[in-house]
């Protein structure tokens, strides 16, 4: 009901400024339609529990496992903000969500990384920073891929399941027969370069995966809340 | 009377949805209108026992909601259609509205009769091993209706139970709402003042949380004025009624 | 829409009480059909052919190690799913916005969500006990002796509608797009925490269901072969898990409107019930002991019958002398066989030789730094002549394939039971004697022992025994290489011939062949 409005190309400072505030706004209304504060809140509280995690003395095997625990749980509530409220309404405007959806992400994983990394500094995080790089972005290119392919609301299927595969290959470090593929990369070392590119490329899929459409909403499902 | 209402208010924080509300109704077809906010919506749920009222009485089929064992009866004998009605999509529409039935505890050896008829009666006979995921808008709509009616209850409330309808659908809709208002107490929530006058015995229009109009169709037809804006004289009366409460 | 009418329904034509069975099995058969754990199987099924039956499967034959290997992973593997699955089942009816729906109806709320309960619980348990009888009918298959052992079946099975019910307690009251992804990690790291804290086996943490045994001593090939399975711990296990199962479950019944007063109150009692039979089994999981078979003994529900022996008649290999296994072990009979054999023959016929080689037991003791272990009396009775020999998947370490196995016998046989049987045979003292040396080195080397070093602690002597190496070169392994080389008809005739003397300690390195 309003008319087209022109861009000035002799734009002042201010208003040019001014113009970011209309992106800087629908990024933030995306991040709240999707409950992303709600995950970064997980993440605080995962990053918070690691820290508390590592004051304990832990044997070998638990001090590999438990940093796991709390990097697919900030992997599952990064996943579990792809799922969109609005459905059709949404995806059919404008240009903006095919670069939001994979930026959001991205900046929620990296946030992640940096969160639990930090709250490993100065403790005994076994693997380090590179191995929960490492393990945040595959578990989160799990969880994307099951958003896309199953359903937003059941993205934590996949990693939840990979977790558990995952501890169990730690576990046959010790206990024969050892699973020692590349793609169960937690229970490689974190300088594995075979296990970090499946870790990447897993990533990368997931994005791929969730940019054009993002989770996969069934016609005449309900909004997810 | 079926739903007597007595100084009923209902707070959301700070906001005041219905505000010493008064009201009688017995059986038939009770329309309740109402511009968007005038808090139509809050009145049907504190009537469907889904919440209960901040202040003031409400008694329903002659028992007090506010009782466990008395709000159970009422709800044994209750039919809601919410405004936007959920539903889960993997079922079908037979086994949705079977659901409904076992939750209202319709007698084991008639619930799966009871569960056709319903669903014969919004007419998706031939849809019943749909997947709720596949049918339209206006079907899923009749498909909220057939859970509310599975039960013939006798009081049944719904909530702009037309929205999604096309005119051929709302005319039989119509019809159906006459034959259940000659057992049961029906009140209808709408926007369609149509549909009020066309089914409805009486009618009531409320505005910022209060009733200010209660009566027949005709009676609400007759407030307006020849100033008031509509295109029928109902929606006249609609429109004065309201420009005067507002006033 | 048709107008078309049938009776109405009269509140007084009502039946005075429906037929609620059978409204529950309708219910539960419309749940059951739309279940999300349905959808989670294959992931379950297959972490659980993962994780569980591939392990199982590549230890030995052994009924407690498979029994052991299903508890302690089926556990795992069903519980992150269906904890998952129970949240975002009860998360739904806020999800797809049904609350005002069906929180109107006449069933009572606590009803209405024990069904979508009940279906996801049903769902996870049809796998478990599929899964776990397919890992028992393959395991009856390769076991000739003993049979299931079902607490460690039954803790699995109990495990499940607890953690279900933990998950729809927490989807229940927390409804949101995060709460079943974080209460199935959360639950995952529940089970991996509880572990942390045993230190031997008086814990408290014991009762985690994933817990089989001695946290310290991990799957045991001995326990529950020469004694009775003891299942103390896992009827704590049970009381626990079904204590929280009741205690969860009586909590959806307590907020007020959610059922009825005489309900609610049911429920309160229940809760309490709930919470007091799981405290009451985490303080006996407290008190429990590791007893000497490597088993946790539970004072307050032991059964001393469980202390007595088992009977059993071994299985025993068709040589020059036998050597006998716990039938347990029948499996293994042909890899031990195989690998004493060519030792054996060495003694067979020879005065003072053993007449049968016996498995034995051992006895486990919980030490400051873990659990030691040492054999038990064998039970064989007056056969002076019957050499015990315990196996070394009965001893405390990490679960061994066959494959491990044969090679850890080889080096146990190398190291400590060939020069023992040797030893004893020789009847050594220490530094009694170089010719004892040159000839038990000479039958070692005979045996295909080169590598065999002299006895530090065998099976039958409790202490080191200092027995002097035969460096290459000396006279001494001069004599040993010499007598190996003899054929065999003509070392075992000389030994016949001065096996006596040599104990005695009358031969000299000069005298021997």
């Amino acid at each position: 009901m309003t008319g087209e409005q022109r861009t000035d190309p002799r734009l002042s400072g201010r208003q040019r400024t001014g113009a970011w505030l209309p992106t800087l706004r629908l990024v933030r209304l995306y991040a709240v339609g999707r409950r992303v504060p709600w995950a970064l809140l997980a993440t605080v509280v995962c990053a918070i529990g690691l820290r508390l995690t590592l004051l304990g003395h832990w044997d070998a095997y638990g001090a590999l496992q438990l940093p796991l625990i709390f990097e697919a749980a900030v992997a599952v509530s990064i996943a579990a903000t792809v799922a969109g409220p609005f459905g059709e309404p949404e995806r059919v405007t404008g240009r903006w969500l095919p670069f939001l959806r994979p930026a959001v992400t991205v900046a929620l994983t990296a946030a992640a990384v940096g969160l639990l990394a930090a709250a490993g500094t100065g403790g005994h995080l076994t693997g380090g920073t590179l191995d929960v790089l490492r393990n945040v972005a595959g578990f989160t290119g799990i969880g994307l891929l099951c958003a896309a392919a199953i359903d937003g609301a059941l993205s934590w299927t996949g990693p939840t399941a990979y977790l558990v595969a995952a501890v169990y290959a730690l576990y046959t470090q010790w206990h024969p027969p050892a699973l020692t593929t590349p793609w169960l990369w937690p229970a490689r070392p974190p300088h594995d370069l075979g296990a970090a590119l499946c870790a990447a490329l897993v990533f990368a899929c997931g994005l791929a995966a969730i940019t054009p459409r993002g989770a996969r909403d069934r016609p005449g499902s309900p909004a997810a809340t | 009377m079926n739903i007597e209402i007595t100084g009923l208010t209902r707070r959301f924080g700070a906001v005041q949805a219905v505000a010493g509300v008064d009201l009688q109704v017995g059986p038939g077809v009770f329309g309740l209108l109402g511009p968007n906010g005038a808090g139509k919506t809050s009145l049907l749920r504190m009537m469907a026992t889904a919440v209960p009222p901040s202040s003031g009485r409400l008694r329903l089929l002659d028992r007090d909601p506010g009782r466990y064992g008395p709000r159970r009866e009422i709800r044994r004998r209750l039919g809601y259609l919410p405004q936007n009605p959920g539903y889960y999509p993997g079922f079908t529409v037979a086994e949705y509205v079977e659901y409904f039935a076992l939750l209202k505890e319709v007698p084991p050896a008639r619930t799966r009769t009871a569960v056709a008829t319903a669903i014969d009666r919004v007419e998706l006979g031939d849809r019943r091993k749909a997947r709720l995921r596949t049918l339209s808008g206006g079907m899923l709509r009749r498909v909220g209706i057939a859970q509310a009616i599975v039960n013939e209850p006798e009081l049944l409330l719904l909530d702009e139970p037309t929205a999604g309808l096309d005119p051929e659908q709302r005319v039989t809709f119509r019809s159906l709402l006459r034959d259940l208002g000659q057992r049961a107490t029906v009140v209808v929530s709408t926007h369609l003042v149509e549909d009020v006058a066309a089914a409805c015995a009486r009618v009531a229009l409320m505005d910022r949380g209060r009733i200010v109009f209660h009566g027949t169709p005709d009676g609400l037809a007759a407030s307006g004025d020849g100033q008031a804006a509509g295109d029928t004289p109902i929606e006249r009366g609609y429109s004065a009624v309201l420009a005067q409460a507002r006033s | 829409m048709s107008a078309a009418t049938s009776a109405p329904a009269a509140a007084d034509q009502r039946p005075a009480a429906t037929r609620a069975d059978l409204v529950v099995l309708r219910l539960l058969r419309l749940e059951l059909r739309h279940n999300a754990m349905a959808w989670l199987l294959p992931i379950a099924i297959g972490l659980f052919w993962l994780t569980t039956y591939r392990k199982d499967m590549a230890q030995l034959p052994l009924w407690n190690l498979r029994a052991a290997g299903l508890q302690s992973g089926a556990v795992l593997d069903f519980a992150v799913p269906v904890t998952g699955a129970a949240a975002w089942t009860a998360s739904r009816e806020a999800r797809r916005r049904l609350t005002d729906q069906v929180s109107v109806t006449a069933r009572p709320r606590w009803a209405r969500l024990l069904a979508p309960w009940a279906a996801t619980t049903i769902w996870a348990l049809v796998a478990y006990l599929g899964c776990a009888a397919v890992l028992y009918g393959v395991t009856e298959h390769q076991v000739g002796w003993g049979g299931p052992l079902w607490w460690p079946a039954a803790v699995g099975a109990a495990s499940l509608p607890a953690f279900s019910a933990l998950g729809f307690a927490v989807g229940t009251f927390l409804p949101s797009r995060f709460t079943a992804p974080l209460a199935a990690i959360a639950a995952f790291f529940l089970l991996a925490l509880t572990t942390q804290p045993i230190h031997g086996s008086q814990s408290a943490w014991q009762i985690s269901p994933i817990v089989t045994g001695p946290w310290d001593l991990g799957p045991q090939g001995v326990s529950a072969t020469f004694y009775p399975f003891v299942p103390d711990l896992p009827i704590a296990q049970v009381m626990f898990l079904a204590g929280v199962t009741a205690a969860l479950l009586a909590l959806l019944a307590l907020p007020a409107g959610w059922a009825g007063r005489s309900v609610r109150v049911a429920a309160t009692g229940l809760t309490t019930a709930g919470l007091l039979a799981a405290g009451t089994a985490v303080a006996l999981a407290g008190t429990g002991t590791m007893d000497a078979q490597g088993m946790i003994d539970i004072p307050a529900l032991h059964n001393t019958a469980d202390d007595q022996p088992l009977r059993f008649t071994p299985v025993c290999s068709d040589t020059a002398i036998p050597v006998c296994l716990n039938p347990a072990y029948a499996a293994e009979l042909h890899l031990v066989t195989d690998t004493l054999t060519p030792l054996l023959d060495q003694l067979a016929g020879l005065p003072g030789a053993p007449t049968r080689i016996l498995q034995t037991g051992v006895v486990l003791q919980q030490a400051s730094n873990g659990v030691s272990a040492r054999p038990a009396a064998p039970r064989a009775s007056g056969t002076a002549h019957v050499f015990p020999l315990v196996l070394p998947d009965e001893l405390p370490g990490p679960s061994m394939t066959a494959k491990g196995l044969a090679s850890q016998l080889q080096d146990q046989l190398a190291q400590s039971y060939g020069p023992n049987l040797v030893a004893r045979l020789v009847d050594y003292q220490p530094g009694e004697s170089p010719a004892q040396d040159a000839v038990a080195k000479g039958l070692l080397l005979a045996a295909g022992l080169p590598g065999a070093q002299a006895p530090s602690s065998g099976p039958d002597r409790a202490d080191p025994n200092p027995w002097p190496d035969l460096a290459p070169g000396t006279p001494a392994y001069a004599a040993a290489e010499r007598f190996a080389a003899l054929p065999a008809s003509t070392r075992h005739a000389w030994l016949v011939q001065h096996l006596a003397a040599l104990r005695a300690g009358r031969i000299t390195l000069a005298q021997l062949p």
